[in-house]
């Protein structure tokens, strides 16, 4: 292995083939902070140029575009609450509350620092463990993906701060907007109001609607930041060593999750952040603190989403079989350049795998020097008063959103999400739940549907399958664990009124 | 002053050339297609804009109004002017929507000028290495045991869906037939064992058939295909007759006058016939070629006809 990865590093190293490396993590940041704007735009728009490059180079610089968008998609997200790729909307929860609180320096560097390791991590397991990790992927049926979601679903009912009937409620509303458009079964349309509504409505409009629409609706009456000078020392912008200290933990437990949820064909980094978010809820002492700029919150899905970017790419590296849009664009990359993309690729071209696996190594390192110094930059985005700042947002926003699908309908329904999220921010109502139903609640229709089909309606299969069994039981034990703390929550209510 | 119009009488000149020479094209044409960007429909429309814009000697832009299985940039273009500025990347989907759809808001075939296919390709029928002897085996089992074959496809209404479905009715196997989202899912879950068999072009196949995971138990073409040669025909071995091969085409709104006509369907003969252009099509797993307009309106009309017998036969849900 190590071997191999150092004939990777030998073919990144050479510099012609680093300025691609470069100039993919980069534009890739690049686009990351653009809301709206997602790798895939930025990769499709640049597929012709791979025309003129070998296969090698364009994969490296096309890869370093998807996992620097995921760098790149946290700062919106903590400056402006503007998730700039789906897998930062976790950001948000924790990384606007601290740049509220005039922390933005903090949290960027907390967020960039998390990334890295969970990149590092990421691109290790790549390294050592690809195959084992494409054996335990492809034994995910239809029956263990189902199985998955729920455990998702489940562990992450806790992730809004208000009330529980609440947040499930924002969850119900989720599940119904992603079921709009064409039913994956039976290919019937479900409140398709409209023909542009037939392939559903967009992730992207979504969040940008709820969560940066609805926040500039918010601001709209307020004249400008706070006035308050603010602090961009370097002091103030790296943690404390105790904040450091605790930071550690959730950085694993979050690069682990990643890991893991990356390797799935088509789960990808925006549940793997979602889950590692409620896993640090579940584990904290201080569960109270989330939601209000509570670092180990932030950290961990950063790391999360950027781990599960690098192990993304194990699917389509050993199997040739392209996990998600993003890869399948790649993978054009490679058929255009006139490789087949295969289980044969590791072997016959060794120079390309390795080589593009050890540029996952080499951008990671260029993505963490190229975002501290700009920390201080972003920051300062923040003095920009509110009127000269929001209006050319607002106009970011709808670039953005058309640029995914050409539609103008996904524009005005990002407005009209904005106002939805404007009025549920009024009445308590998170948004986050109902991103979690809208990505988690079809796929669970989706996989729940197929394993029934494909086992005749056969209930057991979820407790035969020994992989689904296991998913079963955690979720079994996750209901005990909180009817449990439930009870004994009560008892000390109880003694301590006594 | 004699400078200065000296200066002006080029330009004066060039600015009333194109209304005394009235040549076609004066100004920049389109391809629109229906499809994300980057796909291969994308690519192919890159590829054609490129060429055509070589042999026209005006910019050809190419546009993507994705959505709804194509029939929204369908529905776009058959209201747009047939003054032949505008073109449509046309592919298999367009007969296929002719007959899934309940009502779409075009004709399939009144409200287009067809100009030309670029390539058609085949399906292939995959299984994993070692569990079938030949397409004759799985058939065999299949009707042996009713039920016990599992199909998985690229989305309900995809061609590759309909192709199963027709192989289905035409040699009785009672697949069962399991909806993914694309063909890339649909090969994972042949590799994982979820699914059986799968239908599905050479670019997601060939890989694997490669690196022997997957058995090519049969072409879904008339003729064996000459890029896999030993790959039988269904037509040859359990479906006598059967030819299912998709494609690609260039379209325009109805009504463009013959002469233009004409122009545009010299540029694409022309483009087609440049050696990088038929590889760089031919890399998408699709055999170049051409057609005059009406081969491609026979064409269309008979995969139309077809399409809507299968739906019909296996109770495909309309739209």
């Amino acid at each position: 292995m190590i071997d191999q990865f150092l004939l990777g590093l030998s073919v990144v190293m050479q510099p012609n083939v680093l300025v691609y490396a470069f100039i993919g993590v980069f534009i890739g940041q690049l686009i990351g902070v653009l809301p709206g704007i997602g790798a895939v735009t930025a990769i499709s728009l640049l597929l012709p140029v791979t025309f003129y490059l070998d296969a090698t180079t364009s994969m490296i610089m096309l890869g370093g575009i998807y996992y620097g968008s995921q760098y790149g998609g946290s700062i919106a997200s903590i400056l402006l609450n503007l998730p700039g790729t789906p897998s930062s909307v976790v950001t948000c929860l924790e990384g606007y509350p601290l740049s509220r609180d005039n922390r933005a320096g903090l949290a960027l560097f907390v967020a960039a620092f998390s990334s890295f390791v969970g990149g590092m991590i990421g691109v290790a397991i790549l390294v050592l463990a690809a195959i084992p990790m494409t054996v335990i992927a492809l034994r995910f049926g239809a029956p263990e993906y189902a199985m998955l979601v729920v455990l998702g679903l489940l562990a992450a009912s806790l992730i809004g701060t208000g009330s529980q009937i609440r947040s499930f409620a924002m969850v119900v509303l989720g599940i119904a907007l992603g079921l709009v458009g064409a039913d994956q079964t039976t290919g019937y349309y479900r409140f398709v109001a409209m023909p542009e509504l037939a392939d559903g409505i967009s992730l992207v409009s979504l969040a940008m609607g709820l969560f940066g629409i609805s926040e500039i609706i918010r601001h709209a009456a307020v004249r400008s930041p706070p006035g308050s000078p603010l602090p961009i020392g370097i002091r103030d912008v790296l943690p404390t060593r105790a904040q450091a200290r605790s930071l550690a933990m959730p950085i694993l437990r979050g690069s682990a999750v990643g890991s893991f949820f990356g390797t799935l064909p088509g789960t990808g980094a925006a549940i793997a952040s979602f889950m590692s978010y409620a896993m640090e809820r579940r584990f904290s002492r201080t569960p109270e603190k989330f939601g209000k700029g509570h670092l180990p919150g932030l950290a961990a899905p950063e790391a999360a989403n950027n781990a599960a970017a690098q192990t993304g790419f194990i699917p389509t590296l050993t199997l040739g079989i392209p996990g998600d849009v993003v890869m399948a664009l790649i993978i054009g990359a490679l058929i255009l350049n006139g490789i087949v993309p295969g289980p044969r690729l590791m072997t016959e071209q060794p120079e390309l795998f390795w080589g593009v696996i050890a540029s996952f190594f080499v951008g990671n390192i260029i993505l963490l020097l190229i975002n501290i110094p700009l920390i201080r930059l972003w920051v300062l985005l923040l003095r920009i008063p509110y009127q000269k700042l929001y209006p050319v947002i607002i106009v970011m926003i709808c670039v953005g959103v058309y640029s995914h699908r050409t539609s103008v309908t996904d524009v005005v329904l990002t407005l009209a999400f904005g106002v939805l999220g404007y009025l549920m921010k009024n009445y308590r109502f998170e948004p986050a739940p109902v991103l979690l139903g809208f990505v988690l609640g079809p796929l669970l229709e989706d996989n729940f549907r197929r394993a029934m089909l494909i086992y005749r309606g056969d209930f057991t299969v979820f407790v035969t399958r020994p992989i689904s069994a296991i998913l079963v039981a955690c979720s079994m034990a996750l209901i005990a664990f909180a009817i449990w703390s439930g009870i004994r929550a009560c008892r000390r209510a109880v003694r301590s009124s006594h | 002053m004699i400078k200065t119009l000296l200066t002006a009488l080029p330009l004066a000149l060039a600015l009333a050339a194109p209304s005394v020479a009235q040549e076609f094209p004066d100004r920049s044409l389109r391809i629109v297609h229906g499809f994300g960007a980057g796909g291969n429909a994308d690519t192919v429309s890159r590829i054609m804009a490129e060429a055509m814009s070589a042999e026209l000697g005006q910019p050809v832009v190419v546009e993507s109004r994705p959505g709804a299985g194509g029939t929204v940039a369908s529905g776009y273009v058959a209201g747009e002017d047939g003054d032949g500025y505008t073109m449509q990347l046309l592919v298999g989907g367009h007969a296929v929507a002719a007959a899934l759809y309940n009502e779409l808001p075009y004709d399939s075939v009144n409200d287009f000028t067809f100009l030309s296919t670029l390539g058609q390709f085949p399906f292939f029928v995959a299984a994993r290495a070692g569990e079938y002897e030949s397409i004759t085996d799985l058939i065999e089992q299949a009707r042996a045991n009713p039920g016990s074959i599992i199909v998985g496809h690229s989305g309900v209404g995809s061609t590759q869906n309909l192709t199963g479905e027709l192989l289905d009715l035409q040699t009785g196997a009672e697949f069962i037939h399991v909806p993914y989202q694309g063909g890339a899912a649909a090969a994972t879950a042949l590799l994982g064992g979820e699914v059986n068999m799968i239908i599905d072009t050479g670019t997601v196949i060939t890989g694997q058939a490669e690196a022997g995971v997957f058995d090519v138990l049969a072409v879904t073409s008339a003729e064996r295909w000459p890029d896999a040669p030993d790959v039988p025909t269904l037509s040859e071995t359990v479906a006598p007759g059967f030819d299912v091969m998709s494609w690609t085409a260039l379209g325009a709104p109805a009504g463009v006058p013959d002469d233009v006509v004409a122009i545009l369907s010299g540029a694409i003969a022309n483009a087609l016939s440049q050696p990088d252009v038929q590889e760089r099509i031919a890399a998408l797993g699709a055999a170049p070629g051409g057609s005059t307009g009406a081969e491609l309106q026979a064409l269309i009309e008979r995969q139309i006809a077809v399409w809507t017998e299968v739906i019909d036969a296996a109770g495909i849900e309309r739209r």
